[in-house]
């Protein structure tokens, strides 16, 4: 937790305050507030390049990547059947025709925009983003779009302590994910997927496709959708590799204009 | 009925309709009494036409989608206006090939899965468009001691051939 804590220390530690409302990752950041900005070439840094994105509230103009009519037709309004359904999937929900429930897009269409804006910010922020799916018709997909856009993925067998017992299994001062997608909640068998439980565990921000037999409960930013289609995984897996590859190349975008060279951190170096 | 059907096909390419209008409604126009029925929903339709021709200067095809609510877009899905999907006909196209399995995805949330049959099982491959007639969208059931239905993830379909196939074939 304090090796996490001292990575992202030079990132933008002033003003993690200011961040919490974006970003529901940042309240981890409380137990190192006493750490000191060194230089004032920092607070520069961030006025100029962490806090400009924060000013809009679609900086990376993520609604444009994809409207209803897209939805719809890579049909993600579809949903399981009546007896099926999760009791907390209710109210996204629009209703249900022969027995088969109905997604609405209109909300749809918000949650998606608000995940993707996240993920974008955490892109922009050089964040490790891990996507993760039990699926295994779609895990050569999930795979292919992480390799695309730089990031993560995870469609194995989810081992216990992956995350809750990083620093034993993996060695100590391991870099855990700043955001962990799934693109589906869960494994074979109607569970749900224990990443969810376990990055809620450890403070990590999560964005999850629920469908309708899903418990969208601990899942930070839901996003009510079909996770059955091949047609809707391609749709997904497309828009967030067109975010996060937007997002880096905002990114690279702004350090060339404002001449700026990152702090010594491993922030925009990972691979 | 072919007078109607020429006309309904002059509408939809946007034709002259002088020449394929059938006698009656043209004696009509210079006629004072209201139209009612067909004629009334001839000339909405056309008016409507014509006004979205003439106002084709902007960004036609956007404002067309965006215009369309997710109530009327679902309303007029195919998926929607099916029906029960109890027998049903539809065609859907073969997208992976195990063996003698074949998965077709036909539109709905889930593939179906058929065996291919024994004669004229060759010409389907990945790819193929074929006939189904479903069964149902959804293989579910409530077993019990369950809180939830379980569900196979699949659809159920019997496969009646492919689309320009010549000898129908029932095999599930």
């Amino acid at each position: 937790m304090a090796a996490r804590a001292l990575t992202r220390g030079l990132l933008g530690l002033r003003h993690s305050r200011t961040v919490t409302l974006t970003y529901s990752g940042g309240h981890h950041y409380a137990t190192a507030t006493s750490v000191k900005s060194p230089q004032p070439q920092v607070d520069e840094y961030t006025d100029k390049i962490l806090n400009q994105p924060l000013q809009k509230p679609d900086f990376f103009r993520v609604s444009e990547l994809f409207s209803l009519k897209d939805l719809f037709d890579a049909r993600v309004h579809l949903g399981h059947k009546k007896g099926c359904r999760h009791r907390l999937m209710e109210p996204y929900l629009y209703g249900c025709r022969l027995d088969h429930d109905i997604i609405d897009l209109d909300q749809t269409v918000e949650h998606l925009q608000l995940a993707l804006n996240f993920t974008a910010h955490v892109a922009y922020r050089g964040g490790v983003i891990l996507f993760v799916s039990r699926r295994r018709q779609f895990s050569h997909l999930v795979e292919c779009t992480a390799k695309d856009c730089g990031e993560y993925a995870h469609t194995r067998y989810w081992q216990g302590g992956l995350l809750t017992n990083a620093n034993i299994q993996y060695g100590s001062g391991v870099r855990l994910p700043d955001l962990i997608v799934f693109l589906s909640t869960l494994n074979n068998v109607f569970q749900q997927h224990v990443g969810i439980r376990d990055a809620a565990k450890m403070n990590i921000p999560t964005v999850g496709v629920v469908d309708s037999n899903c418990n969208p409960s601990l899942v930070t930013y839901p996003i009510p959708g079909n996770d059955d289609t091949p047609v809707t995984m391609e749709l997904y897996c497309r828009l967030f590799k067109m975010t996060i590859s937007r997002a880096k190349d905002k990114r690279r975008q702004m350090e060339i204009l404002h001449g700026l060279s990152a702090p010594s951190t491993p922030s925009s170096c990972h691979e | 009925m072919a007078a109607v059907m020429r006309v309904v096909a002059g509408i939809r390419f946007g034709a002259r309709f002088s020449s394929c209008r059938p006698t009656r409604s043209s004696s009509s126009s210079a006629a004072d009494p209201p139209r009612s029925g067909f004629a009334a929903a001839f000339d909405q339709q056309s008016e409507l036409r014509r006004e979205v021709q003439s106002s084709a200067a902007g960004p036609r095809v956007s404002s067309s989608v965006q215009d369309q609510s997710f109530a009327s877009l679902l309303r007029r899905s195919p998926l929607v206006q099916m029906g029960p999907a109890r027998d049903k006909l539809v065609v859907g196209r073969i997208v992976h090939v195990v063996g003698d399995d074949l998965y077709v995805d036909f539109g709905g949330k889930f593939h179906c899965v058929c065996r291919r049959p024994a004669a004229g099982g060759e010409k389907l491959q990945r790819g193929t468009r074929v006939r189904l007639r479903l069964q149902d969208l959804e293989l579910t059931a409530r077993f019990l001691g369950a809180d939830t239905d379980t569900t196979l993830l699949e659809a159920q379909a019997l496969l009646l051939g492919p689309v320009d196939g010549r000898e129908p074939q029932s095999r599930d």
